[in-house]
């Protein structure tokens, strides 16, 4: 069956992701299924992993834009972990089917387009109108250029810094395993779980910072 | 072929040194600060791993060239 949606065109990192989405999906409503108001277990764990997920970027955006944009950074924080972590599974990237997704350019990208149309969009709702453009003319208006090129290279080096991160340690991790099979490979695995993480929280956390940047001024010391 | 060769080790090689140095400089610095202000020490992490992916992307964009010119030996 892999095979032939292999042979459709569809890669193993969408299958993976496709199955992340799914089994996100699943969690998220058997969590949510029977709310009570003293949580435990399954709900328990995820009222946790969402309040300090919550908390971390309230610091960051300020209450009230998290509350409005929570949704997007917190979802793509979770789906880039565990995207990062499904490149740790048994047979990652040899088995068919099962492949890291980040590791490919193209969802990477698809991410950070979907940033940067929300930069835009959130910009020009929070501003009511098209002066949302008008900093791009703030600190003198022969820069524009430069500050429309800052623009767009936004989505570029959210793109490339992620897939190049995922990419190299796991080009990395085996040509180690064709070094020294045994040990070696070892420590580059430990250190992509840390990795997996890290990336995973500066995807979310520069998104969470774009975001806020495109606000109106005024709203920042709320 | 060996010119390319030579010139993927350059680029991660020479890619590597500035970020590196960068790195350094910035944990110390951000070290620093949260050895003498512990209360700050949460604002002062999240800002340094922020700064850390600034420069680590640099090094990433060499170890891509890298890899390209790698794909063409």
């Amino acid at each position: 069956m892999i095979e032939a949606l292999n042979s459709m065109g569809i890669s193993n990192g969408m299958i993976t992701s496709t199955a992340i989405t799914i089994i996100l999906c699943v969690l998220s409503i058997i969590a949510g299924r029977r709310l009570q108001m003293v949580p435990s277990g399954l709900q328990n764990v995820a009222e946790w992993a969402i309040g300090s997920l919550y908390h971390f970027f309230e610091d960051i955006m300020g209450q009230k834009a998290c509350r409005s944009y929570f949704p997007l950074v917190g979802t793509l924080f979770i789906y880039i972990l565990f995207a990062n972590y499904s490149g740790l599974l048994p047979g990652a990237g040899h088995i068919s089917g099962i492949a890291a997704p980040t590791s490919s350019i193209n969802c990477t990208m698809a991410m950070a387009i979907i940033v940067f149309v929300a930069m835009q969009v959130i910009g020009i709702r929070e501003h009511h109108g098209f002066s949302y453009y008008k900093h791009l003319l703030r600190p003198f208006a022969f820069l524009l250029p430069l500050m429309i090129l800052e623009d767009l290279v936004k989505p570029v080096s959210l793109t490339l810094r992620l897939y190049g991160n995922v990419f190299g340690e796991e080009t990395v991790t085996s040509s180690f395993f064709d070094l020294i099979p045994i040990g070696l490979p070892v420590i580059m695995q430990f250190l992509s779980v840390l990795m997996g993480l890290v990336q995973a929280l500066v995807f979310s956390l520069l998104a969470a910072i774009y975001i806020k940047e495109s606000l109106p001024e005024e709203e920042e010391h709320l | 072929m060996g010119l390319i060769a030579i010139g993927a080790a350059l680029a991660i090689g020479l890619a590597t040194i500035g970020p590196g140095i960068g790195q350094g400089i910035a944990a110390a610095k951000g070290l620093e600060g949260m050895a003498r202000q512990p209360e700050a020490a949460g604002m002062l992490r999240t800002n340094m791993i922020l700064s850390f992916a600034f420069m680590e992307s640099l090094s990433i964009y060499g170890l891509l060239v890298a890899f390209l010119l790698f794909a063409k030996i």
